[in-house]
């Protein structure tokens, strides 16, 4: 159950099943991305593929010395591109693999475009996913979600997405999704009915207690990506925005030349990948003692001069010359993030934030608003959020003052339309729209729990006020787990129930999921003995690509007299 | 690779922060940072897929190590579908006709390019209507390509390979050299394959091409068939240059590959003193690899350079291509050649094997004393023991004495508890060692080594356990004296398996005492 492993076997294989010899890679602009995500270009260039060519770059050159490894995604242009390719051939042999299944008559059309011989294999490898950690993938899909309902091009794209990993991954899974949402309900018979047609692909050996996929639609949980982030990974893409592993930091003043785009990829950092999942604070320590350990390393070098301590140099030498490369990059990234917050004390704001989203009295969290709102640092997209969070958790509240502040935001300038998107998220993610219990007021367990864990916060007084929050996949999982989601809410897709407590586990988001819920499914895989999770998204949000979704997803929300009528009662 | 231009960042820091540190220090870490440096960003690639680091397998693992481990267990490779073997039966049954049809124009070529063909006209328009049944003309009112009606202006011309009829414009003439080669691929062939005459109405049987080279007259369908054919073999037949140079890389960087397994241990080996490998042997296969590397070296820069500066103008994606042959070639010295450790000296190495003797000489004289010393002692306690034993029978009624005996039957149950723990594991090094005899030379060939079991120095622990690893350790010890070093590894694994169960153990005792 690791994506990231998956999609590399496959990479791995294709390129082991072209034998020896210089080798080029032929790609489509999808599987450049699904690929670049699994295998630095070093590694990859030791296995001799010296080049990769998009297939829609038009006068390639011809190269008859190099074999050629194809990947593609199945799509129409593709295998005329293919066709195309294959009648006037540029390459030795040629090697081709489909990241999802292909049709029988788009193998004709091939078959007869070969006239050369020149094709060697044609095969479905599915890695049509893009694999972020190993237990997290996106489809990179935007706006899935319009009106309220599958946009149709995108939800063949899930399904195929989706579909694929669980064929890479060899799971058959039984179906489980969100009752209250159309979009869940309609993903599920679709990949009910892939399995269906594709059943002799989806036998797999019987494991003892089958795999669930969980469906479920991010409209049920507004709430997680509105809010500002403090563990690494989250907090990067919140504020810099992380694309494919890669981070735009042009805009950053007095940035160097060559740090303008840098890259953050598990596999290939190890500082990364240890302090992903850590706090801001861990990772300010962390990267002054990797600073130290550099610094002690060369100074042990000044000390000795004997050969014996020139070879551990050397033998040291790669891990040094990494280090130094990942010391200042995150050097970099967690001082122009620690920039943000002071610039717009999102100390403050995240404070705020998280009151609203846990617990906190409605009139002072009221008065705390206001207070934002009138601190000149704070940014509007900020402000916006927290009346957006507010209009959430107190929709329903007797005394609610979502009016008042609308109007608040208007005095501080905020154009109509991006007012209008208080109104917007009570469509998108209000009462009406949820299926669960978002805020635990209803359930009285749940409130016991909440009152308990306030009053353990406030005794230990350890409990970082900034990462209170969890988000509400965390309660679903742990009841999946423990076997008591319910059913009423969650049901089965089809006849078949799961008797036992689930051990193999993948849980997909409708609108896109975040770095905060990919770091909940981490922890309970790793405290979980024997519980292995996948998350997926259509699309990994940030505060800002959540917003974006939010207003296609509503359709027309910048019409102001309808978004003022409701929110002025 | 971006990350590389940090590292003059970091030089920044280091000039600024630690002036005042050794200023040789930050000369040599500079040396090492501008070797890399012009390494890695004279050979930069631009393709998307360029992220940080190398990643060789080992720091692969090392680079997870903030996963669950159980994130990298095995995973089968996920599911996949081949679509080959239809797509080959499709495209077979398509390709197959061309290949029946390109056959036959195969062999009737043949018959025509034949020393035995006759040269004068008449006769040989006579031999190539004998090869293929040219089509009547006046079945034909028309050219069967272009459709132009045949008259006086327009004549009607005869394929010699398939017997069609073509008006002038439509044929094609193929140079008898390269008609030849397509007979037979060993034959040379240089220039154009097909020659189009233009203002020419003749009908002559064989016709001259400009160079005086005969020429025959084809349709353009055949002349397809026989270009198809011609592409295929001459690819399957030729190697580009810079293909036989990679080829000739790849051998030296495998045969390289195959040596340095067995380099590396002998060098650690010998820059121990240790005579177990031959140190002339040794030199011999660094000598080896040095020359390898060399090669490596060589051919790759010889990609890099090749053909660059050839008059038709230099393609891009070529010079890319050369550029990561190169950087796959540095990569790999980078990786082999760094480890790549010398030898020492031979003075050196005698120097050092004299001292290891010396060493090794003075540790058994060592344990020689010691167990002198032991064995001293234990007489010392025996005499003191018996003497106790003497007082006691004398201070105690004799009839009531020990029955004699009985001593040395505990001894030697006592002996008994030691064989059983120990019993499995002398079995297997004698199993071990029987078969490293077998690959060694003469003098250890029969004599086959086993420790003694050496009960003197067991210490008295109470645990079993305890025990059990002190005659390990001893084992070591003996088996370090005989350079036995494979069994220094076993037994050195026993003893941390037997280490970590102990510790096991002592922890449930622990626990199980709350």
């Amino acid at each position: 159950m690791n994506v990231i492993l998956a999609v590399k076997q496959y990479v791995s294989k294709m390129i082991e099943g072209c034998g020896g010899g210089m080798k080029v890679l032929l790609m489509d602009r999808e599987t450049t991305s699904i690929v670049s995500m699994v295998y630095a270009q070093s590694e990859i260039l030791q296995k001799e593929v010296y080049l990769f060519e998009r297939i829609d770059t038009a006068g390639r050159e011809t190269m008859k010395h190099l074999n050629c490894i194809v990947f593609l995604r199945p799509t129409k242009e593709n295998v005329d591109l293919l066709a195309q390719e294959l009648r006037m051939p540029k390459y030795g042999l040629y090697f081709i693999y489909f990241s999802n299944v292909i049709s029988k008559q788009d193998v004709k059309v091939l078959a007869e475009a070969d006239d050369q011989e020149v094709v060697r294999e044609v095969q479905e490898f599915y890695g049509d996913y893009i694999a972020v950690n190993p237990h997290l993938f996106s489809l990179n899909l935007v706006s899935c979600c319009q009106n309220l309902t599958w946009f149709p091009p995108l939800l063949s794209r899930t399904i195929q997405g989706l579909s694929s990993v669980l064929l890479s991954l060899k799971k058959c899974p039984m179906i489980r999704f969100q009752n209250s949402s159309e979009m869940a309900r309609r993903l599920a018979d679709s990949i009910r009915q892939v399995i269906n047609k594709e059943a002799a692909l989806f036998e797999f050996r019987k494991t003892d207690v089958a795999p669930v996929l969980l469906i479920l639609d991010r409209r049920d949980d507004a709430v997680t990506p509105l809010l500002n982030q403090w563990t690494y990974q989250a907090m990067v893409h919140e504020l810099l925005t992380i694309n494919n592993n890669r981070i735009n930091l042009s805009t950053v003043p007095g940035i160097s030349k060559d740090l303008q785009e840098v890259v953050l990829s598990a596999e290939h950092d190890e500082f990364y990948a240890n302090n992903m999942y850590l706090n801001f604070g861990e990772i300010g320590s962390n990267i002054k003692e990797l600073m130290e350990e550099f610094q002690k390393k060369s100074k042990s070098q000044a000390k000795v001069e004997s050969i014996a301590d020139m070879k551990a140099f050397v033998e040291n030498y790669p891990q040094f010359k990494k280090m130094s490369g990942t010391v200042s990059k995150h050097v970099t990234i967690v001082g122009e993030l620690s920039r943000l917050v002071g610039a717009h004390s999102l100390l403050e704001v995240s404070e705020a934030e998280q009151e609203i989203a846990c617990q906190g009295d409605h009139s002072t969290l009221l008065q705390r608003i206001r207070a934002l709102l009138a601190n000149d640092k704070v940014r509007h997209i900020d402000l916006l959020r927290l009346v957006m969070l507010y209009a959430l958790r107190y929709e329903s509240h007797s005394n609610n003052d979502v009016s008042g502040l609308v109007d608040a935001l208007k005095q501080k300038g905020i154009s109509v339309e991006n007012r209008a998107m208080v109104q917007a998220i009570l469509d998108y993610g209000g009462k009406k729209g949820r299926g669960s219990d978002l805020f635990g007021n209803q359930d009285a367990v749940a409130i016991t729990k909440r009152l308990l864990k306030g009053l353990k916060g406030v005794e230990n007084g350890v409990e970082n006020v900034y990462t209170q929050h969890k988000p509400l996949i965390h309660t679903l999982l742990d009841q999946l787990i423990k076997g008591k989601l319910k059913e009423a809410s969650y049901p089965y897709l089809g006849t078949g129930q799961l008797k036992d407590r689930p051990q193999d586990i993948i849980v997909f988001i409708i609108g896109g999921c975040t770095y905060e819920e990919a770091l909940v499914v981490h922890n309970f895989n790793r405290t979980m003995p024997g519980v292995r999770i996948v998350l997926g998204g259509t699309n990994i949000l940030n505060s800002k690509s959540f917003l974006q979704e939010v207003s296609m997803a509503i359709g027309n929300p910048s019409n102001p007299v309808q978004a003022g009528r409701t929110v002025r009662p | 690779m971006k990350d590389l231009g940090t590292v003059t960042q970091l030089q920044g820091h280091f000039e600024e922060e630690h002036s005042s540190e050794d200023k040789a220090v930050f000369q040599q870490l500079k040396g090492f940072f501008d070797k890399a440096k012009k390494k890695i960003l004279g050979d930069k690639v631009e393709v998307e897929l360029n992220q940080p680091g190398e990643a060789t397998k080992r720091e692969e693992l090392r680079g997870l190590s903030g996963y669950d481990p159980s994130w990298w267990e095995d995973q089968e490779l996920g599911a996949v579908r081949s679509h080959t073997d239809n797509f080959k039966s499709i495209r077979d049954a398509r390709v197959n006709d061309f290949v029946v049809e390109t056959n036959k124009l195969l062999i009737r070529l043949d018959k025509l390019l034949s020393p035995d063909a006759p040269t004068d006209p008449k006769k040989r328009k006579a031999y190539e209507k004998a090869i293929v049944r040219w089509i009547p003309d006046n079945e034909v009112p028309a050219c069967l390509n272009c459709a132009k009606s045949f008259s006086i202006l327009t004549r009607r011309h005869h394929c010699r390979l398939c017997g069609g009829i073509m008006c002038d414009r439509c044929s094609e003439f193929m140079a008898s050299s390269y008609a030849q080669k397509l007979v037979n691929p060993a034959h040379s062939f240089n220039g154009e394959g097909f020659l189009k005459r233009t203002n020419s109405n003749t009908s002559l049987n064989s016709l001259v091409g400009n160079e005086g080279e005969s020429i025959m007259r084809v349709c353009k369908t055949c002349r397809k068939l026989l270009e198809r054919r011609g592409i295929m073999t001459e690819l399957r037949n030729t190697k580009p240059p810079i293909v036989q140079i990679y080829d000739k890389m790849k051998l030296c960087i495998k045969e390289a590959e195959q040596i340095i397994p067995d380099y590396m241990p002998m060098v650690e080996s010998l820059s121990q003193g240790e005579t177990q490998y031959d140190y002339r042997q040794a030199q011999i296969m660094r000598t080896k690899l040095v020359k390898l590397y060399e090669a490596v070296d060589q051919l790759s820069k010889k990609i890099l350079t090749f053909d660059l500066n050839s008059e038709q103008g230099v393609n891009p994606k070529q010079v890319h291509l050369q550029k990561s042959i190169r950087l796959y070639a540095t990569n790999f010295m980078q990786e082999n050649l760094m480890g790549l450790q010398a030898l020492p000296t031979e003075e050196d190495y005698n120097k050092l094997r004299q001292r290891r003797t010396a060493e090794i000489q003075r540790k058994i004289a060592a344990e020689r004393q010691a167990v002198i010393e032991a064995q001293e002692r234990e007489r010392s306690e025996r005499e003191r023991q018996e003497q106790e034993r003497l007082m006691k029978e004398n201070a105690v009624s004799p009839e009531d004495g020990p029955k004699p005996g009985h001593r040395r039957v505990s001894s030697g149950g006592d002996i008994q508890k030691k064989k059983l723990l120990s019993g499995k594991l002398p079995v297997n090094i004698v199993g071990t060692s029987k078969g490293h005899a077998r690959n060694q030379s003469d003098e250890s060939v029969g004599k086959g080594w086993k420790p003694v079991e050496d009960a003197g120095r067991v210490s008295k622990a109470s645990d079993p356990m305890l025990q059990q690893m002190e005659i390990i350790r001893g084992y070591i010890r003996q088996a370090k004296q005989a350079n036995r070093v494979d069994e220094v590894v076993m037994l050195e694994q026993n003893l941390r398996d037997l280490h970590t169960e102990y510790q096991r153990q002592q922890e449930v005792k622990g626990q199980a005492g709350y």
